[in-house]
């Protein structure tokens, strides 16, 4: 039965069946082959892994950010931004990363944040002289914060597989790991904005323009602190704060900056939806794949080689990290969560590694197969924004991949990065 | 205050590209609705909450149901964008062969679209017996959302085929197109 499943959906998936149709199928295959298991089995399973109270997190921070980002939110937010480092060498690249990080704390996932802000800064590096490869590969290397970064459509997938996790851990979790990536990325800008001479941008903002720049970009930073220290500090559960963040963004685009028009809203709404619906029939399907699994004794079986392999945890990290960057080049990460992480994370759990630490390891590890060449979500993507092909912007990008791994090095080895925060407001 | 419409390319014939652009209006008008609806009622109750410690009981049921309904109502809607995640490398690595690896992939989801639209409407007769803890409702018509959802997928994946498989033609406008649903 086990053989039928896999055989079946790897031969699905690399024809070209979407992940969804691929999983349900390969379901459906092992339990037909198998002959005893009643087939109504599988709509159930289907309907119970969307039935599910927490998920909707996932349509309602995917709705705030469609919201929040409609308007002119990324230029208040550049010009912010723009005041802190731009003075600095390479400015204009520290101005990008700095914005890409705020709007993580807005929005839940990575290609958000290469295509709207990110593609703006494209354009404003090219005409500051950058290269427009070089301003494509940091837009698209720092866009992977989006789901390391809380709120994160990721994590809420990791806790609804992995329920031992809970999601507001996770997302405290992330901060740090979050905010690590983003100085190396800065690291990496500085180094070779000096190998190039790469300017600091002109602008030089006077004691007055500071404060109204800060002040017009208030409102949206209190966006990431109303849903993180909504969800910290206990007012909120994830579900609840995710829909006050919709109302929030409302309330700042139509009240604040006026920028959300009422004829906007079906658009926003249809595009929200659409992407809720293309995100949880994969949950669903993958679902009744996990089910044939567990019932087959896959996780069961495959842990208990594992731990009889004795491998140390250290060798285990490197083991699962070499893993999923190979897989993670083939393979979304949403998918790779669903299929991988009800194996690995009990796995993990047996060997005493740190749930949170070896969550947050494996949801970095798959969003940077986003931006691995060759083929990547991401890369793709701001490749068509940044219009340089996707060649020229990779020679560009290896120098941030390397940052990327040593930063992903230091999160799997020390514990600390993941739990320092979540250990300030009482998690483990 | 609908969306325009722009199908893709002309499949087939007038009757069917006129039904097509009337499919395409209310499918998206019933996401937007239940979307909305949602958000609101999810959010009302937790001003509820905050304001007079108490909460609306069938809000919690109400909203699951419409969430799995959006999901299965958008998967025909998202297959007719190319928004669905897969792996087209071996269409890329093979163009010559292309066409007949989509055809084959089309029939493949086209079965199986099939089969659970059997197993949807049958789960449903089910389950109809069965009420909900809140609402009580027929827990069948919470599940009719499969069948209907799959029957929407063989309607989108049939409509589409013929420019897709030739061609790749997917829809695709202004506010949402295959890599906005890839982006999570």
């Amino acid at each position: 039965m086990i053989t039928v499943l896999f055989i079946g959906i790897v031969v699905l998936l690399f024809i070209g069946v979407p992940v969804a149709f691929a999983l349900g199928g390969g379901a459906l295959l092992a339990v037909v082959w198998q002959g005893t298991i009643p087939l109504i089995a599988l709509p159930k399973y289907m309907f119970s892994g969307i039935d599910i109270f927490a998920i909707m997190a996932v349509p309602f921070f995917i709705l705030a950010a469609e919201l929040m980002t409609g308007g002119a939110l990324s230029e208040v937010l550049l010009r912010f931004a723009s005041q802190f480092v731009g003075r600095f060498r390479g400015g204009l690249g520290h101005t990008n990363i700095l914005t890409l990080t705020f709007f993580s704390g807005i929005s839940g996932s990575a290609l958000a944040d290469a295509a709207g802000p990110g593609a703006i800064m494209i354009r404003m590096m090219r005409k500051d002289g950058y290269h427009p490869e070089y301003a494509a590969a940091l837009t698209a290397a720092t866009a992977i914060l989006g789901p390391i970064i809380p709120p994160s459509i990721s994590m809420i997938v990791y806790c609804l597989v992995y329920p031992e996790v809970s999601p507001v851990a996770l997302m405290l979790a992330g901060v740090v790991p979050g905010l690590l990536i983003a100085l190396a990325m800065m690291a990496i800008n500085h180094y070779v904005s000096t190998k190039r001479h790469y300017r600091s941008s002109d602008y030089r903002p006077s004691r007055r323009e500071f404060w109204i720049n800060t002040w017009r970009a208030l409102p949206a930073l209190l966006m990431p602190v109303l849903i993180l220290g909504g969800i910290a500090s206990g007012a909120f559960t994830p579900t609840e704060a995710s829909v006050v963040a919709v109302f929030y963004a409302i309330f700042a685009g139509r009240v604040i900056y006026r920028t959300l028009t009422w004829d906007k809203l079906p658009g926003i709404l249809s595009r929200s939806a659409l992407m809720t619906a293309s995100v949880l029939i994969i949950v669903s399907m993958s679902a009744a794949f996990a089910w044939v699994l567990t019932v087959s004794r896959v996780p069961q079986d495959l842990s208990a080689w594992i731990v009889g392999m004795q491998l140390s945890p250290i060798a285990f990290m490197l083991v699962v990290n070499v893993m999923l960057l190979i897989f993670g080049v083939f393979i979304e990460p949403l998918p790779g969560l669903l299929v991988l992480v009800p194996i690995l994370a009990p796995i993990a759990h047996a060997m005493g590694i740190n749930d949170l630490q070896f969550a947050i390891v494996v949801i970095v590890n798959l969003t940077m197969g986003m931006v691995t060449p060759p083929v990547g979500g991401l890369l793709a993507v701001t490749s068509v924004v940044a219009k340089v092909s996707l060649a020229s912007m990779t020679k560009e990008l290896w120098i941030f991949l390397g940052a990327q791994l040593v930063c992903l090095g230091l999160i799997s080895t020390i514990p600390w990065f993941s739990t320092v925060l979540p250990s300030m407001f009482g998690y483990k | 205050m609908f969306p325009r419409v722009r199908a893709a390319r002309a499949q087939g014939g007038y009757r069917v590209e006129k039904f097509d652009a009337w499919l395409i209006r209310l499918n998206r008008w019933a996401l937007q609705w239940i979307l909305a609806a949602m958000a609101l009622m999810v959010f009302a109750n937790v001003v509820l909450r905050l304001t007079t410690d108490t909460s609306i009981l069938w809000v919690e049921e109400m909203s699951r149901f419409l969430m799995i309904w959006l999901t299965f109502l958008g998967a025909g809607l998202v297959l007719r964008y190319g928004g669905h995640i897969g792996i087209d490398n071996l269409q890329e690595a093979f163009p010559r062969q292309a066409k007949l690896i989509r055809g084959v992939v089309f029939a493949l989801m086209l079965a199986f679209f099939v089969f659970m639209l059997i197993m949807g409407i049958r789960y449903s007769i089910f389950t109809w017996g069965q009420t909900t803890a809140a609402m009580e409702i027929p827990v069948g018509a919470v599940y009719l959302a499969m069948p209907v959802g799959f029957a929407l997928l063989i309607l989108h994946a049939l409509i589409m085929m013929r420019g897709y498989v030739r061609e790749k033609a997917v829809l695709a406008d202004a506010e949402f197109d295959a890599e906005s649903a890839a982006s999570i």
